[in-house]
């Protein structure tokens, strides 16, 4: 997840230039849900929050959102203060709360981080924000811990599969359809490499490629299990299309930095799994020449097996939410106006303001479908719709004491097998060895 | 000490002046106070700086090496736990093993690298200045862009090291940074290059130092190159030598930032050194306690080596 993150703040960046393009779609009303019940408590008081977020120039949506919300609460003006990009930003943050400096407002970057934070009481209970959400809000329960919520996330990533129609119908092959099982992918993918000059598929680098839909596709895995003999057949469809040359081989991703961008930009690759942040960057790197002209799509990821795939079924994908929290120290006559903020990010009134500059909100309404789909470049095919709304999405990090640990544990055996320095087993068996000894489970 | 200096700000030698005794007391000493004071404001600034950013934290992490400790609320006093733990850890003990196997290869070979190039670059060439700042300029280039240049030469499908081998007939070329077994010999070699460069400057240094005499007489009594420089030279730069293994020793055992950036201590754990595991389990994991241990332990055994160097560079001056 890690690595992600440069990836994420240029999606953010160049979603500035589709928001140009998308036109305005910032100014709805205030959630009805959550927004309402914390509004009541809220006084006319002029009240001034901060919000922190990373990178300002290039990931504008703090900024959107505290403007969309100063617009609907008028008397409430949100600050939003600059932080680190990338792992920098959990650093400067836990630092600033320890301090007691920190904004009144934080972002919770991916859910590695969530339990040191809620674990060390650095976060405000806002289980009543969170109980007038809309229920179909994605991730709500992953910021629960005993029953108690510490976060509301107002934006989802969830990981799909973009394909390029050109390099597909250049090869006279069928199209993903949404009834793809993960063995489907590797033949295809092998049957491109074939019929064309370039790869059938391109799989970044990162251990979630395999690791993350591994985790939420198959039954009974769990990072805090200590058996993660549920990667193997992962790694092995993974090895095999290495192998057969129809991805480039870890290797050469990891020596020559090849960016996933590029790979499928300047059509290298013709499928690529990865997160719906890139939507934004796709488009905007087609307009301004970055990358290549050609028509492209997004089709469910593949599944285990055909019990999840078809239009009929939801597919299980997996993404962290990003999320929202309360400081502690804040004072006490902000409250009110901080949890109406949340209610209000994660409400129909942030989601709408953030698909309107490309980005994927926790909440998917039809009406925030709908405005995310009228941008300029966005695919309008039914199978692109069907996976950008319709998933069932697994925490990457589920909130455990150990995830951090368990996660630097895999990422060791991810590199050991994907560059074929270790064999599957032997590096599955020597990770749950390292999570007995390191974290003292299985 | 406080004589010389009255003496200098009277402007005169002090027992030719006429001064009544007691007041020559009350503003000597009042001129002690003053010059020790000034004496401080000299110091002030570097040692506020040390004692900030380098006194105060070594002494906490010290302190929080024996508690355990997640940045929030207050450490929990252990005792002996995080040490304990340190006997059992397989990581600890694999970051250990690379730690020395890097030391071990490059120790030696810098010092080799680095005195073969001052040696070299010792002698009235043309242009000797250009290839000594040739030599250097890796030292002062970003590490960052360091790692990903030697990183595309060492890719194993496309880069030129690996062409040149198979074109010179090695039918099975090493996978570098991507194998296992060959990812450290390739940090090995990047960080030599790196460093190399810095130490052929103190070699340099103590080669200006070697009496221009005791080789004229080597050469009267037929000594060689290879007497000349096995007699004369490296005696002469034992000093030097002793500096630069000391330094080296240090800086080995310190690996880091090259490391996080060619090879993120990968694949598996073939590249985990002692300070990136450090870094994981402090920054990562957010295990200050455990964290604190582990760098403890790794003082320990840059001090005792350092100080095993000295004693054993002192037995042999004696």
């Amino acid at each position: 997840m890690k690595r992600m993150i440069p990836a994420f703040g240029l999606s953010a960046a160049l979603a500035l230039t589709l928001a140009a393009c998308g036109g305005d779609a910032t100014n709805e009303t205030p959630s009805t849900d959550g927004g309402d019940t914390t509004a009541e408590e809220m006084t006319d008081e002029p009240v001034t929050l901060t919000l922190a977020g990373w990178s300002l120039n290039t990931t504008p949506e703090f900024q959107v959102l505290a403007d969309s919300f100063s617009e609907a609460y008028p008397n409430v003006t949100v600050e939003v203060a600059e932080y680190g990009d990338g792992d920098d930003y959990d650093t400067q943050m836990i630092a600033d709360l320890a301090a007691g400096v920190a904004p009144d407002i934080y972002v919770q970057k991916n859910l590695k981080n969530f339990f040191t934070y809620a674990d060390g009481q650095q976060l405000l209970d806002i289980s009543d924000v969170v109980s007038g959400l809309d229920p179909a809000t994605g991730g709500v329960d992953f910021y629960q811990m005993d029953g108690t919520s510490y976060a509301v996330p107002y934006r989802q990533d969830s990981w799909l599969l973009y394909y390029n129609k050109d390099l597909f119908a250049e090869a006279g092959i069928d199209e993903p359809d949404g009834t793809w099982t993960w063995d489907d992918y590797v033949e295809t993918s092998k049957a491109l490499s074939d019929e064309l000059d370039v790869k059938g598929s391109y799989q970044h680098s990162w251990q979630s490629v395999v690791q993350g839909f591994a985790l939420a596709q198959s039954d009974g895995a769990a990072l805090d299990s200590g058996d993660y003999s549920y990667l193997a057949p992962f790694y092995e469809r993974s090895l095999d299309l290495q192998d057969a040359k129809a991805q480039e081989s870890f290797g050469t991703v990891t020596t020559n930095s090849l960016s996933y961008q590029a790979q499928f930009g300047t059509q290298e690759a013709a499928m690529l799994p990865m997160g719906t942040w890139y939507v934004a960057t796709l488009i905007a790197q087609q307009e301004n020449g970055e990358a290549e002209d050609f028509e492209w799509g997004m089709a469910p990821i593949p599944q285990v097996d055909s019990s999840t795939t078809g239009t009929d079924a939801t597919p299980v994908t997996f993404g962290d939410p990003t999320g929202l929290g309360i400081n502690p120290a804040i004072d006490e006559d902000k409250v009110a106006a901080a949890k109406a903020f949340l209610a209000f990010a994660a409400g129909e009134g942030g989601a709408d303001a953030l698909a309107g500059i490309g980005i994927t909100p926790a909440l998917l309404s039809d009406t925030v479908v709908d405005t995310y789909f009228s941008l300029d470049g966005v695919p309008t095919d039914e199978l692109s719709a069907f996976a950008f709304s319709t998933h069932d999405t697994r925490p990457e990090n589920p909130v455990a004491e150990t995830t951090a640990v368990v996660q630097n544990i895999l990422g060791d055996a991810h590199s050991a097998i994907m560059s074929e320095s270790d064999s599957v087993d032997d590096a599955l068996a020597e990770a749950s060895d390292r999570a007995a000894n390191e974290a003292g489970i299985g | 000490m406080a004589t010389t200096s009255v003496d200098q700000i009277h402007g005169g030698p002090g027992p030719s002046v006429p001064v009544p005794p007691r007041p020559l007391r009350r503003s000597r000493g009042r001129l002690a106070l003053r010059n020790t004071l000034v004496g401080w404001s000299f110091i002030l600034p570097n040692f506020l700086g040390f004692g900030l950013l380098t006194l105060i934290p070594v002494v906490t992490l010290f302190y929080l090496s024996f508690t355990s400790w997640n940045v929030f609320g207050t450490a929990q006093w252990v005792g002996l736990e995080n040490f304990q733990r340190l006997i059992g850890d397989g990581s600890y003990h694999t970051a250990l093993f690379n730690t020395l196997y890097y030391g071990v290869f490059h120790i030696p070979l810098t010092l080799a690298a680095s005195l073969g190039l001052a040696l070299l670059l010792n002698r009235k060439l043309r242009g000797v200045a250009f290839f000594r700042t040739v030599a250097f300029l890796p030292y002062i280039t970003s590490i960052v862009a360091i790692a990903a240049v030697w990183n595309m030469l060492f890719s194993p499908e496309f880069g030129p090291i690996n062409q040149f081998l198979t074109a010179v007939g090695v039918s099975n070329p090493p996978g570098w940074t991507t194998s296992a077994d060959w990812s450290m010999p390739a940090i090995i070699i990047v960080s030599v290059w790196r460093d190399m460069g810095y130490y052929m400057l103190l070699f340099l240094a103590g080669l200006q130092t070697v009496p221009g005499e005791l080789y004229e007489a080597a050469r009267v009594d037929g000594a060689g190159a290879w007497s000349r420089f096995r007699n004369v030279t490296l005696p002469c730069l034992r000093p030097t030598t002793f500096f630069v293994t000391v330094l080296l020793t240090i800086g080995s055992f310190k690996i880091f930032d090259l490391i996080l950036v060619m090879t993120g201590g990968g694949p598996g754990q073939s590249t985990l050194v002692l300070s990136q595991y450090i870094y994981n389990k402090g920054f990562v994991e957010n295990q200050f306690g455990y964290s604190s241990a582990v760098a403890v332990s790794l003082f320990v055994i840059c001090l005792s080596v350092t100080v095993f160097q000295f004693v054993w560079n002192k037995r042999r001056d004696a």
